[in-house]
């Protein structure tokens, strides 16, 4: 009967929790709230929410600790909200398990785009430290997995093993921002110093090869200092 | 911690180097040509640059006294043997002592005026923040809690056209005052780090890519014309405050250029630096004002109208003290053809190759 997506919010702000709130049901989504880090991860268990937006700054607990009681046994799509604004801290909450992560002070249309793609991609193929299979398709952009090709438009562009592998790695986690020693480890194996850099170059040349031009934001985004994301065309 | 200990290393390094070239010159000096009352006014000189080149006093201290010793040992009679009966060499010993001491105190004394002169700007930067801040965010406060107020009392009385009008007022008063705590951020971490800046590789690309992307989130009417290098390069900078240079210049042109029509940025290498330029087409400004556009200004202005040019003093301050931290240059310039040039450099981070 009820089959709107559950999404729990973490947020001790009352203000935001009520914009938040308002703006989620509008579009559709059935939204709990709670005001603690305690009361969140009991309301996570009672209810098993699709998705959960959480707050880092908490009154009872630090957010991050939040996500690490959940990720001990879900892999539920977790949004990341964090008034701190430096690389580091994004990169933590990440590398805790955070799929994604909004900056405060945030649009509405910012939040609700990441909603969405988390939502709609956390298909079961994407499982961790192991290549999909079959075919994986985002607007224009298809990517065929058995026959490691990729195709933009219907044509086909010519990617090195390690620049599939890495756009591979990406579409797998549509919608989540992976850091850049995450991906280091799952495409090399180990890191050194070049390696960020290397991946860079890898990067660039993909982006390039995928026509993506500099604040275009298509296909895949660059998160300054943090990572990569892929997401849909246009959001 | 590893700074200090570097400049530890690089000290006791020059001075090691300096004794021993001036020591083995004394001795081509004294053995070969005989020469030897130019033994000592060399000595003086090298404690003397040694104090110069080196920090605090220990160095030039230390060179003294191996130059007493040395000088002693090597350079007066009896030769190759200490000898401290002699007046003369207790006498040129003190002598050197002085000297180190004088030096010391003066390089000191400088480094000191510089490091003060440094603060001074600083400072200067932080009243003016704070003057720009206490004026500038009273207005748009005003705005919004006057808008939400007059929404909220008389909900049902105004028209659905205009409730959109004054939500729509109250969302870009909040956008204005998110980029002022955005500058306001950069500047405290400007003043916590210091002149040892978080620098790390950051991919020109990358760089851009982000700017852009914020910039069309506030402005997504205005297409950025983009000039690139076509290779791969990598900014020895920190990423989030080099963003703020730009966005900061390219939401300057976007606030304050009349008559707008083309916004460019390009990006060029030049030696060891990454040259970025911000082009508009706008209004341009007085060369007046031009001197003193990276230092907040506006504030000396005696008509500012309220609302008006706003946050422009700041932002501009914001960019130039990023770009000083950097070690870079920023520059502005009417262009010819008219509208506004802004100009700065970041170094290129090294051994890209690797």
């Amino acid at each position: 009967m009820n089959n709107k997506y559950k999404i729990l919010l973490i947020e001790d702000e009352e203000n935001i929790r009520k914009f938040v709130t308002a703006l989620l049901e509008v579009h559709g989504y059935q939204v709990l709230t709670a005001k603690t880090a305690e009361g969140g991860i009991s309301m996570f268990s009672s209810y098993l929410p699709d998705l959960v937006i959480l707050d880092l700054g908490l009154p009872d607990k630090d957010g991050t600790e939040c996500l690490q009681e959940i990720r001990k046994s879900f892999t539920t799509p977790c949004i990341v909200l964090s008034a701190r604004s430096g690389e580091a801290d994004k990169v933590e909450a990440l590398d805790m398990g955070a799929n994604d992560y909004v900056t405060k002070p945030f649009g509405s249309a910012e939040l609700l785009a990441r909603v969405r793609g988390l939502l709609r991609t956390n298909s079961p193929r994407a499982k961790e430290g192991k290549l999909p299979e079959g075919k994986f398709e985002t607007g224009e952009l298809v990517m065929d997995y058995d026959a490691r090709k990729v195709f933009l438009s219907g044509a086909e562009i010519h990617l090195t093993q390690t620049e599939f592998n890495i756009v591979a790695l990406l579409s797998a986690h549509f919608g989540k921002v992976l850091t850049y020693s995450t991906i280091i480890r799952e495409i090399w194996g180990y890191s050194d110093m070049g390696s960020i850099k290397k991946l860079q170059v890898n990067m660039a040349n993909i982006r390039r090869k995928l026509g993506i031009k500099p604040g275009d934001d298509r296909f895949i985004s660059n998160e300054l200092g943090v990572g990569y994301r892929m997401h849909a065309d246009g959001e | 911690m590893k700074d200090k200990y570097k400049r530890i290393l690089t000290d006791i390094g020059i001075t090691v180097l300096v004794i021993s070239v001036f020591f083995c010159f004394s001795l081509i000096l004294h053995k070969g040509l005989g020469a030897s009352e130019l033994v000592t006014p060399l000595f003086v000189l090298a404690v003397f640059l040694v104090s110069l080149l080196t920090h605090g006093y220990a160095y030039g201290i230390l060179s003294a006294l191996i130059s007493v010793l040395a000088v002693n040992f090597a350079f007066t009679f009896p030769f190759f043997a200490f000898n401290f009966a002699i007046h003369e060499n207790i006498i040129s010993a003190l002598i050197l002592i002085i000297v180190t001491i004088a030096a010391s105190t003066l390089t000191t004394k400088i480094k000191n005026q510089e490091k003060v002169r440094a603060r001074a700007e600083k400072e200067k930067l932080r009243a003016d923040l704070l003057r720009a801040v206490s004026h500038d965010l009273r207005t748009p406060l005003t705005a919004i809690y006057g808008a939400s107020s007059t929404l909220l009392e008389n909900y049902e009385a105004i028209e659905e056209d205009s409730q959109k009008d004054i939500l729509k007022g109250i969302q870009n008063d909040s956008i204005w005052l998110i980029r002022m705590v955005e500058n306001l951020l950069s500047v405290t971490k400007l003043e916590r780090e210091g002149v040892h800046l978080l620098k790390s590789p950051v991919v020109l690309e990358e760089l851009v890519d982000s700017v852009l992307a914020k910039f069309k989130k506030h402005y997504p009417e205005r297409e950025i014309t983009l000039s690139l290098p076509e290779e791969f390069i990598v900014l020895s900078a920190d990423a989030m405050l080099a963003q703020q240079v730009i966005l900061n210049l390219l939401e300057n042109a976007e606030q304050h250029a009349t008559g707008l029509t083309e916004l460019s940025l390009s990006v060029s290498v030049s030696g060891n630096n990454a040259v970025f330029s911000v082009k508009d087409d706008g209004c341009g400004i007085d060369s007046e004002k031009l001197k003193t556009i990276f230092s907040g200004y506006y504030m000396e202005e005696k008509a500012v109208k309220d609302n008006q040019k706003r946050c422009m003093g700041i932002g501009l301050s914001v960019c130039a003290a990023i770009i000083r931290a950097h070690g870079g240059e920023i520059e502005a310039r009417n262009r010819k053809t008219g509208g506004m040039e802004f100009r700065f450099t970041l170094e290129l981070e090294e051994n890209i190759d690797e």
